[in-house]
């Protein structure tokens, strides 16, 4: 983001404090794509991911006093969404266990995205746990590098790091085809 | 390869936008959430230099009470130091009056005895 659209932002937010109901509209669209988009890959589901992004936006709206700028509000954005994703399905694993669901609204629907890829991106989200989910989000979603994913979840960055790393793996090997090592150990 | 995986996740994985009308619920609800959020009428805000006056007028009327309290105490309890000191002078000359008297009385007794003996 250039520096005239932050301060236009930044203006927005000081205005979204006073009170102006349309600077808080405006804030709520610049960054309701991004909250949806983690709710929505984080949880699965778009029901719930709706309600999350509206819980986390009313939080927002009663915590504009304690946020400096627009920096900040997506950084705090980006951090109450994983958080609360990440308490909700530790909560449903208690009970029972959710496949994320087969929607082809999970992902983008760009001319060149290929489909088998976003099947295999699809099977990974499911089989990662829900903090190494929301470190895959913010580095290729949110487009974070393993610092700020890291002060986002509050992790150390190695561990972020590996999570990417094991991430990164798993991906290949679906996408190339190969089977993973201890499965074939299994075979022989 | 890894470049080409991580380029491939980050076009899948670009933010997608919700429902139209979910959006337009989001608004609603947050706004209804926040009545404060209503814009301000010309004039609301100065309504704030107003209750600063009133707390700061209300304040200083608490210290000043708080003062004139404190000084009519300490004026009451200096009366009554004079007064107890002045109680005390008093007993204290009429007890030096007392003792005059009876020095006067033992010496003019002394006095008459004396002569009686003399005469004798």
């Amino acid at each position: 983001m250039n520096d005239g659209a932050t301060d236009i932002l930044d203006e927005q937010l000081e205005k979204a404090r006073c009170g102006e109901r349309s600077a808080l509209t405006l804030l709520v669209q610049r960054h309701q794509r991004s909250v949806y988009s983690l709710a929505l890959r984080m949880l699965g589901t778009r029901d719930l991911a709706e309600d999350l992004t509206q819980e986390v936006f009313m939080q927002m709206s009663g915590n504009l006093r304690t946020i400096e700028s627009n920096r900040h509000l997506g950084f705090w954005l980006r951090q109450v969404t994983t958080n609360r994703a990440i308490d909700q399905l530790r909560r449903r694993a208690r009970v029972q266990m959710r496949p994320l669901e087969e929607e082809a609204h999970l992902f983008s629907a760009e001319e060149n995205s290929d489909p088998l890829l976003q099947r295999h991106l699809q099977a990974l989200l499911a089989e990662l746990s829900p903090p190494a989910r929301a470190v895959v989000l913010l580095r290729y979603q949110e487009d974070l590098d393993p610092v700020e994913i890291a002060r986002t979840l509050e992790m150390p960055v190695n561990t972020v790091k590996s999570h990417l790393k094991r991430s990164l793996e798993s991906m290949r090997e679906k996408t190339s085809g190969a089977r993973p090592a201890r499965c074939e150990d299994n075979s022989t | 390869m890894s470049k080409d995986i991580e380029s491939q996740m980050r076009a899948a994985l670009r933010p997608v936008a919700p429902r139209e009308e979910f959006s337009q619920k989001l608004l609603t609800g947050i706004a209804l959430e926040r009545p404060e959020l209503k814009p301000r009428r010309l004039g609301a805000g100065r309504r704030q230099p107003l209750a600063w006056w009133l707390t700061a007028s209300l304040a200083a009327s608490l210290v000043l009470a708080v003062g004139v309290h404190q000084r009519l105490q300490q004026q009451r309890a200096q009366q009554s130091g004079l007064e107890a000191r002045r109680e005390v002078m008093e007993a204290l000359r009429m007890t030096s009056q007392k003792l005059n008297l009876a020095y006067e009385a033992v010496k003019s007794q002394s006095t008459s005895l004396t002569d009686e003996h003399s005469g004798a």
